[in-house]
C-alpha cells in the first residue's frame, strides 16, 4: 500500500510560518531574546509573503486530497494578512515592551494565529475550516489573557473563550448537519450534492442557522457580537489591534468558502439570514457607538456595523457583490489597523489613550497624527475621497445590482447615523481644548512612519481605487469560475 | 517628462508645498514654510510656462488622467483640459500668485499665522488650478467649492477680530445662493446630456438648443436658458456681481495679499472664465446674454459711484475690482469672450499691484488705511509711488497700457451689440470710465500729492483704530514718518507693474483678433457680431492708441482725472461742500445703496423673524419636541437598551446567542 | 426492536440524564463523576456503531486522564459552585423556555425528516477499524492530523505562558544554594566600643 506524498508546494508558506514558530519557540525558551523574536517574526511574515507571491498563480490548485486549496483570492487575502499582522506587530512593540509583554511567545502566538487565518483561507473542506478557526481561536484567547496583571484582560479573555466555545459547538452541530444531508465534508462536493438537491430542505436550513450562526460569531455580527466589545474593550490594545485586523480577513475567507463555495446552491436560504444579521448590526453596531466614552468600544462597535456592511456585499450573491465584499473587508482592514494603531501609539506606560477625552485637542499637541487619525475617522465614516466611501460606494451597487434597495437604503442611513460618532473624534481633536498641552512623545520613529503611510494608503486607495478593485474583481473571478 | 506629468506637476507642487507647510509648519519654521510655498509655486509657474509654449506650437490636451468611479455610463474622474484659454489663466494664476507669496514674507511677517496663512495661499493657488484646468463640471465644482473654503479661511484669518468674522459668514451665506443656482444648473446638465464632460456636453449643446422645460405650469423655458442662467447665478456669487456682491467689500477684513490674490487677481475672476469656458452653451441663447450683461452693466457703473467716496484705501481699490468685473461680465454679455479673458489677465496685473501697492502704504503707514489720513507720501515711498501711478493708469485705459486695450475694446464690442439691453450696457461702460478714472485719481492725489496730514491724524486714526487692516499693530508707538517697504514687498510691485504697462500693447492683436483662442472660445459670430466687427475695425495697437485720442473714453476719463485733480488738489474745500449740497445722493452712496440695511433687515430681520416664528411652533413643538428630541429619545433609549444587554456576564451573552439561533431556526426553519 | 435497539436506548437515556446531572449536581466532585458516566456511556453507543478504537480512546483519555486530573483540580481548589450558581432560579424559567423551544424545533426538524443516508455495508470479519482510521488519518487526513497537532501544540504554549511565573519579587529560597552556605559567608564580627546612649538627641529627632 504506497500513498502518494501530496504536493506540498501550495502550502509552502504555511510550512515556513509553522517552521518558523517553531523556532521561535526554541529561541524563547533557550535565549530569552525577545528582540530577535521580534525580528524573526517580521522576517518569517515577509518570507511568507514572497512565498505566497511566488507560488501563486492564475490557477487553483488542490493537494492534501483536496482539503488545501490554494487559489487567487485566498493568495491576495494571504498577502493582505501578512501585510496587516506586520504593521500590527510594528505598531504594537512599543507598547507591549512598557507593559512587560514583549516576549518571544507572544510573537509565537501571532504566527500561530496568522497560520490558522492562512489555513481558514486555504480550506476548501470543512474539516480544515473548522481547524483553522481553532488553530486562529485558541492563539487569539492566549494572547489576550497574555497580559496577566490586568484584570480586564483576564475577564476578557475567560469570556472571549467560554462564548467562543459554544460558537464553535454551534458550527459543529450546524456542519454536522451538512455532513448527514451530503455524505461529505468537502466543500465542492457539498456544492454539488446541494445542486442535485436534498431529502429535506427543512434540515438544510437547520443546519444553515447553526453554521451561519457560528460564522456571525467570529465576523462580530449581531446577535453574535456581544463579545466583541467586552474583548476588545478587555484586551491589551496591541491585542485589540491584532484580533480586529487580520482575522476579518480570514473571517472574510470563512464566509465565502463555507456560504460561496459550499453552500451556493442554498444561497436563497442563507441570504435571509445574513440579511436579518447584517441589518442588526449595522443598527446595534452604530447606535451604541454613539454612547460610548471609551474608544476602544467606539471602535469596536464600529467594526460590529463594518462587518454588517461587509455581509451585505456576501448576501447580494453576485459576482460584483463578492468582490465588493473583498474590497471592503481590505478597506475595513487598512482602516481599522490606522485607528487601533493610533490608539496603541498614543497609549504610553500607565497610560492609556483610551478615553475619547484623551483625544482633545490633539491638533494642537501633534497636527500630523491628528491629520492622520482625521483621515481615518473620516474614511470609516464613509466620506469621500478616502478609500471607506468607495467601499460602502461598491456595495451599494451591487445591492442595487442584485435588485435588495430596501437593503441599500437601510445600509445609508445606518451610515449617516454612524457618522456621527466618527466625527465626534474629529470634533474633538481639532476644536476642544486639550486636558495637556505638550508635544505627544515622538518615540517609535517605525511605527509612527508606518502610521503615516498607513493613512496615506487610506487616502490614496479612496482617490485610486481601481487598482485594487480591479485585483479584487480578477481574483475573485479567477477563483469562483 | 511628458506632458501629462508636468500638467500634474502644475497644481501638485502648491499642493505639496501647501500640505509641508500646513502639517510641518512648526517643525520647518517661518524660513521653511515660506521657502517650500515659494519653490512650490514657482515650479507651477515655469510648468506653466512650459506649457503655454507647447500649447502654442498647437499641442491641445484633452482627458482624464484617471477616473475616480466607473459606474454605469457616468463616470466620474480627474481630467484636465489644456487649451490656450487654460493656460492664460493658468499663466495669470501662478504668476500673481508668485508675487503675491513673495510679498507675503514681508507683509505677514510679525503674524502668528505665518506659516498658515502659506499654506493657505498655496491651498488656494492649487484649487484654483483644478478649477481651470478642469475638463468636466465635477472638477469644476470641486474647484469652486475649494477656492471658495480657503476664501473664508483667508478672510477670517484674524478669527479674533468680529468683523472679521461678521465677513466670513456673510461671504459665506451670499456665496451659497451662488452656489445653489450653479449646483441646479450642474444638475440640469447631468439631466439632459447625461455626462459631466465639457467636451460632450458641448458637441450635444446644439441638438438641446430648442429643447424647453416647464418650470411652472404653462411656461416653457428654454432648456439652455435656464442652465446658462444658473451657471451665471453661481458666477454672480464668485465673481461678485450684481446683486450678489455685497460680500466682496466686507472681505478686505483679510490680509491684504489675500486681498491682492483672491479678491482682485483669480477668485473672483473664476466666474468670468467658468461663462467663457461655457460659452458653446451661452451663445445658444440670447437671452442668458442679455441678462449677463445687464447683470454686468449695472455692477460696472453702479459700483464705481461707490468707490469715489469711500476713505478706506483698501475699499476703493474693493470698489474699483467690483466695477471692473462688472466690465469683464458685460464683454462676455456681448459674446466677446476673448475681450473678457483679455480684460481679466490684464485687470489681474494691475489691480494686483494696486492692492499689493495699497498694502505697501499701509505698512508705510504703520497700518493706518484711511487715505485722509496721507498724503505727499511721493516723497516717502517712491516705489510705491510710481507702481500705483502705473496701476492707476492702466486702470483708468491711458491709451498705450494694458487696461486701456483691453477696456477699450470692451467698450467697442457693447457698441457693436444688438442684443436687448446693448444701449444701456453701452452707456453704463462709458459713463464708467469717468467714474473709474475720477476714483482712482481722488485716491492717488489723497494718497500722494498734497499736504502732508498723517503728522496730525493722531487723534482720527484713535477712533478708527478698529479699522486697521492687522493686529500685529504699531511698530515704535506713534505714527512716524511713513517709509519705503522692504523689498520683499516692492518687488512684486515691480514685477507687476511690468505687464501692466506692455501686456495690452503685446497681446491684444493674437488674443482678440488673431485666432489665439482658437477653438477653446466659441462665438456664435453670424448671430452675435460684436466680435467680427471690432477685428473690421481693428488696424493695430498703435493705430488703437492713437485713434483712442479722439474718442469719447479718453476725454471722459481725462475728465475724470481733472475733476478729481481740481476738487482734491485745488478746490480742497469743494468736496466738502458738495457733500452737503447732495445730502440725499451722498447718503444714499454712503449706504452702499442700503444694501446692506436691506440685507440687515430684510435677511438677518426677516430670517430672525421667521426664525422666531418657526422656533415658537415648528421648532419646539414639532421638531424639537417630536423630531429631534423624539428621535434622540429613540436613539438614546436604543442605545441604553444595547448598553443593559452589554451586561458584562457571559451567560447574558451566551443567551444571547442561544435566543439568536433560536429566533432564525424559528423564522427560517419550517 | 432488536437487541442493538435496546442497548441503544438504555445507553441515550443513561447518557441524557448524567448529562443532565452534570449540570444539576450541587457538589462539583459529583458533577464530574456524573461526567465520568456520560463518557462511558458514550463509549458504549460508539462501540455501538462499531467505532471500537474511538471508543476505547475515549475511555482511556477522557476517563482516565482527563476526568482524574480534572477530579484532583475540583477537590485542591475547593470551589464553591453555590456562589457559581447565584441567579440560577432565575434564570430558570426564561432558560427553560428558549431551551423548550428548541428542544420542540429541533424534534419537529429531526424527528420527522429523514438525511437520505444508508446504512454502511457490514464490514468483513478481519476489517479492523483501529488500522483503517490510522491509515486514513496518515494518508488523506494528513494535513488536518496535523493541524491538531498544531493547535494542541498552541495549547500547550498558551498554558504554560498563561501560568508560568517567573516572579522576582519571590521570597523562596533556591535548597541548593541555602546548603551550600558557610559560616564565612553569612556572619560578620564586628567590634563594637560601648557607648552611652544620648537620649535627649533622639527624642529631638522624633
Amino acid at each position: 500500500m504506497t500513498y502518494p506524498l501530496p504536493d506540498l508546494l501550495p502550502a509552502l508558506p504555511e510550512i515556513l510560518v509553522l517552521t518558523l514558530a517553531c523556532v521561535i519557540l526554541v529561541i524563547e525558551a533557550f535565549f530569552k531574546d525577545a528582540k530577535a523574536a521580534y525580528v524573526l517574526t517580521l522576517l518569517t511574515l515577509l518570507g511568507a509573503a514572497g512565498v505566497t507571491a511566488f507560488t501563486g498563480g492564475e490557477m487553483s490548485v488542490h493537494t492534501f486530497n483536496g482539503m488545501f486549496v490554494d487559489d487567487a483570492m485566498g493568495d491576495v487575502l494571504k498577502l493582505m494578512t501578512y501585510l496587516a499582522a506586520i504593521t500590527a506587530v510594528v505598531y504594537s512593540r512599543g507598547y507591549l515592551a512598557e507593559r512587560g509583554i514583549f516576549k518571544g511567545e507572544y510573537f509565537a502566538l501571532v504566527l500561530f494565529a496568522v497560520l490558522g487565518m492562512m489555513v481558514m483561507i486555504s480550506a476548501s473542506h470543512l474539516l480544515t475550516l473548522y481547524l483553522g478557526l481553532e488553530l486562529l481561536s485558541l492563539s487569539l484567547y492566549a494572547m489576550v489573557a497574555l497580559h496577566r496583571e490586568s484584570q480586564a484582560a483576564v475577564e476578557a479573555a475567560m469570556k472571549y473563550f467560554v462564548l467562543g466555545a459554544l460558537a464553535s459547538g454551534l458550527l459543529l452541530y450546524g456542519m454536522s448537519m451538512l455532513y448527514g444531508l451530503t455524505g461529505t465534508l468537502d466543500l465542492a462536493q457539498i456544492s454539488a450534492a446541494l445542486r442535485e438537491g436534498v431529502s429535506s430542505p427543512v434540515v438544510l436550513a437547520f443546519g444553515l442557522v447553526f453554521v451561519v450562526a457560528g460564522l456571525g460569531f467570529k465576523l462580530g455580527n449581531a446577535p453574535f457580537h456581544m463579545w466583541v466589545p467586552d474583548v476588545y474593550h478587555g484586551a491589551p490594545t496591541a491585542v485589540t489591534l491584532f484580533i480586529g485586523t487580520a482575522p476579518k480577513l480570514a473571517a472574510f475567507a470563512f464566509a465565502m468558502r463555507l456560504l460561496v463555495d459550499g453552500l451556493e446552491p442554498a444561497h436563497g436560504d442563507w441570504q435571509q439570514m445574513l440579511a436579518v444579521m447584517a441589518v442588526l448590526s449595522m443598527a446595534i453596531g452604530n447606535l451604541a457607538a454613539i454612547m460610548q466614552t471609551n474608544i476602544k468600544r467606539m471602535l469596536a462597535y464600529s467594526t460590529i456595523s463594518h462587518m454588517g456592511f461587509l455581509l451585505l456585499g456576501i448576501l447580494a450573491g453576485t459576482f460584483a457583490g463578492y468582490s465588493a465584499a473583498m474590497f471592503y473587508a481590505i478597506a475595513y482592514v487598512l482602516m481599522s489597523l490606522g485607528g487601533f494603531g493610533m490608539v496603541v501609539y498614543l497609549s504610553r506606560a500607565g497610560y492609556e489613550a483610551e478615553n475619547l477625552d484623551d483625544y482633545k485637542g490633539l491638533n494642537s499637541r501633534s497636527p500630523w497624527l491628528a491629520a492622520v487619525m482625521g483621515i481615518l475617522m473620516f474614511s470609516m465614516a464613509g466620506i469621500p475621497p478616502f478609500v471607506g466611501f468607495y467601499a460602502k460606494l461598491t456595495i451599494l451597487q451591487s445591492l442595487v445590482g442584485a435588485g435588495l434597495v430596501w437593503l441599500a437604503v437601510l445600509a445609508v442611513l445606518f451610515s449617516l447615523i454612524g457618522a456621527f460618532y466618527y466625527l465626534r473624534v474629529i470634533k474633538l481633536m481639532y476644536f476642544d481644548a486639550p486636558h495637556s498641552t505638550g508635544a505627544v512623545a515622538a518615540e517609535a520613529g517605525d511605527a509612527r512612519m508606518l502610521l503615516s503611510l498607513n493613512g496615506l494608503a487610506v487616502l490614496l486607495l479612496g482617490l485610486a481605487p481601481q487598482p485594487l478593485m480591479a485585483l479584487c474583481a480578477n481574483a475573485m473571478q479567477l477563483s469562483l469560475q | 517628462m511628458d506632458m501629462q506629468s508636468l500638467y500634474l506637476t502644475v497644481p501638485l507642487a502648491p499642493l505639496a508645498g501647501a500640505l509641508v507647510a500646513g502639517l510641518f509648519g512648526r517643525s520647518i519654521g517661518r524660513t521653511g514654510a515660506h521657502l517650500v510655498t515659494i519653490l512650490g509655486v514657482l515650479v507651477s509657474f515655469l510648468a506653466s510656462i512650459l506649457i503655454f509654449q507647447d500649447v502654442l506650437a498647437g499641442n491641445t490636451f484633452n482627458g482624464a488622467l484617471y477616473t475616480w468611479i466607473t459606474s454605469g455610463d457616468v463616470s466620474l474622474e480627474i481630467g484636465f483640459l489644456i487649451d490656450r484659454l487654460t493656460t492664460v489663466m493658468m499663466l495669470v494664476v501662478t504668476f500673481v500668485s508668485l508675487c503675491v507669496h513673495v510679498y507675503t514674507i514681508g507683509y505677514m511677517s510679525d503674524d502668528d499665522g505665518y506659516q498658515r496663512f502659506f499654506s493657505y495661499i498655496s491651498l488656494f493657488t492649487f484649487s484654483m488650478l483644478m478649477l481651470v484646468m478642469s475638463n468636466n463640471f465635477l472638477q469644476l465644482f470641486f474647484g469652486w467649492e475649494a477656492v471658495g473654503l480657503v476664501s473664508y479661511l483667508l478672510i477670517g484669518f484674524w478669527y479674533t477680530r468680529e468683523s472679521a468674522i461678521y465677513a466670513n459668514l456673510k461671504a459665506f451665506l451670499v456665496n451659497r445662493v451662488g452656489d445653489f443656482g450653479f449646483l441646479l444648473g450642474i444638475g440640469l446638465v447631468l439631466a439632459y446630456f447625461g455626462s459631466l464632460d465639457y467636451a460632450q456636453v458641448f458637441q450635444k449643446a446644439p441638438t438641446l438648443a430648442h429643447e424647453s422645460i416647464s418650470i411652472l405650469d404653462g411656461h416653457a423655458w428654454s432648456l439652455l436658458t435656464v442652465i446658462c442662467i444658473l451657471l451665471f447665478i453661481g458666477a454672480m456669487g464668485k465673481s461678485a456681481q450684481f446683486p450678489l456682491h455685497v460680500w466682496l467689500p466686507d472681505s478686505m477684513e483679510g490680509p491684504t495679499p489675500i486681498s491682492a490674490l483672491i479678491h482682485a487677481a483669480t477668485m473672483v475672476t473664476a466666474g468670468i472664465f467658468m461663462v467663457a469656458r461655457m460659452s458653446p452653451l451661452f451663445e445658444l441663447s440670447d437671452t442668458a446674454l442679455s441678462f449677463v450683461m445687464i447683470i454686468g452693466a449695472i455692477t460696472a457703473l453702479f459700483m464705481g459711484f461707490l468707490g469715489m467716496i469711500q476713505n478706506d484705501i483698501k475699499r476703493v481699490v474693493a470698489y474699483s475690482t467690483l466695477s471692473q468685473l462688472g466690465y469683464m461680465t458685460v464683454a462676455l454679455g456681448a459674446s466677446a469672450y476673448s475681450v473678457a479673458i483679455f480684460h481679466l489677465m490684464t485687470h489681474a496685473f494691475f489691480k494686483a499691484l494696486l492692492f499689493l501697492a495699497a498694502g505697501s502704504v499701509i505698512i508705510g503707514m504703520h497700518h493706518d488705511q484711511d487715505i485722509r489720513n496721507m498724503g505727499g507720501l511721493r516723497k516717502y515711498m517712491p516705489i510705491t509711488w510710481i507702481t500705483l501711478l502705473i496701476g492707476s493708469l492702466a486702470l483708468i485705459g491711458t491709451p498705450g497700457l494694458s487696461g486701456f486695450f483691453s477696456k477699450d475694446s470692451i467698450i467697442l464690442a457693447t457698441y457693436a451689440s444688438d442684443l436687448y439691453g446693448s444701449g444701456f450696457a453701452a452707456f453704463a461702460v462709458t459713463a464708467g470710465v469717468f467714474v473709474t478714472a475720477f476714483y482712482s485719481f481722488r485716491m492717488y492725489f489723497l494718497v500722494f500729492h498734497g499736504k502732508e496730514r498723517f503728522h496730525n491724524a493722531h487723534a482720527g486714526h484713535d477712533q478708527e483704530g478698529g479699522k486697521d487692516d492687522d493686529q500685529h499693530g504699531h511698530h515704535g508707538g506713534g505714527h512716524g514718518t511713513p517709509h519705503e517697504s522692504p523689498w520683499v514687498v516692492w518687488l512684486p510691485l515691480v514685477l507687476l507693474a511690468i505687464p501692466s504697462v506692455y501686456a495690452g500693447w503685446a497681446y491684444i492683436e493674437p488674443m482678440l483678433f488673431g485666432d489665439y483662442f482658437g477653438g477653446a472660445i466659441f462665438v456664435n459670430h453670424e448671430a452675435h457680431k460684436a466680435m467680427s466687427d471690432l477685428a473690421h475695425h481693428f488696424h493695430g495697437a498703435g493705430a488703437m492708441t492713437l485713434h483712442a485720442l479722439m474718442t469719447l473714453p479718453f476725454w471722459l476719463a481725462v475728465a475724470g482725472v481733472a475733476t478729481a485733480y481740481y476738487l482734491y488738489m485745488v478746490r480742497r474745500d469743494l468736496p466738502e461742500k458738495i457733500r452737503r449740497q447732495a445730502g440725499v445722493l451722498y447718503t444714499i452712496l454712503d449706504q452702499k445703496y442700503g444694501f446692506d440695511r436691506f440685507n440687515d433687515w430684510f435677511f438677518a430681520g426677516g430670517a430672525r423673524w421667521l426664525g422666531g416664528r418657526l422656533w415658537r411652533w415648528g421648532d419646539v413643538t414639532a421638531i424639537d419636541g417630536v423630531m429631534v428630541n423624539g428621535s434622540a429619545r429613540v436613539v438614546g433609549q436604543f442605545a441604553r437598551l444595547a448598553r443593559g444587554l452589554q451586561s458584562g456576564y457571559i451567560y447574558h451573552y451566551a443567551f444571547a446567542m442561544i435566543i439568536g439561533v433560536a429566533l432564525l431556526v424559528t423564522v427560517f426553519v419550517g | 426492536m432488536n437487541f442493538a435497539d435496546v442497548v441503544f436506548f438504555l445507553f441515550a437515556a443513561i447518557l441524557l440524564l448524567a448529562g443532565l446531572r452534570v449540570i444539576t449536581a450541587r457538589n462539583p466532585v459529583h458533577a464530574a463523576l456524573w461526567l465520568v458516566l456520560a463518557f462511558f456511556t458514550a463509549a458504549g453507543l460508539w462501540m455501538l456503531l462499531e467505532a471500537e478504537f474511538l471508543a476505547i480512546t475515549l475511555v482511556l483519555v477522557y476517563v482516565g486522564a482527563v476526568m482524574v486530573l480534572f477530579i484532583f483540580v475540583v477537590m485542591m481548589l475547593d470551589i464553591n459552585l453555590e456562589e457559581l450558581r447565584q441567579g440560577f432560579w432565575d434564570f430558570l424559567p426564561l432558560a427553560a423556555l428558549v431551551a423548550g423551544l428548541m428542544i420542540v424545533e429541533m424534534v419537529m426538524v429531526l424527528g420527522k425528516e429523514t438525511f437520505g443516508l444508508v446504512a454502511p455495508l457490514a464490514k468483513p470479519e478481519n476489517y479492523s477499524n483501529t488500522k483503517e482510521l490510522g491509515r486514513l488519518l496518515y494518508t488523506d487526513y494528513v494535513y488536518p492530523f496535523e493541524l491538531a497537532s498544531v493547535i494542541l501544540l498552541v495549547a500547550i504554549v498558551a498554558a504554560i505562558a498563561l501560568t508560568l511565573r517567573r516572579r522576582p519579587g519571590l521570597k523562596a529560597v533556591d535548597p541548593a544554594w541555602q546548603v551550600k552556605q558557610s559560616r564565612e559567608g553569612r556572619v560578620r564580627l564586628v567590634n563594637l566600643k560601648p557607648q552611652k546612649p544620648e537620649y535627649k538627641s533622639e527624642e529631638e529627632d522624633e
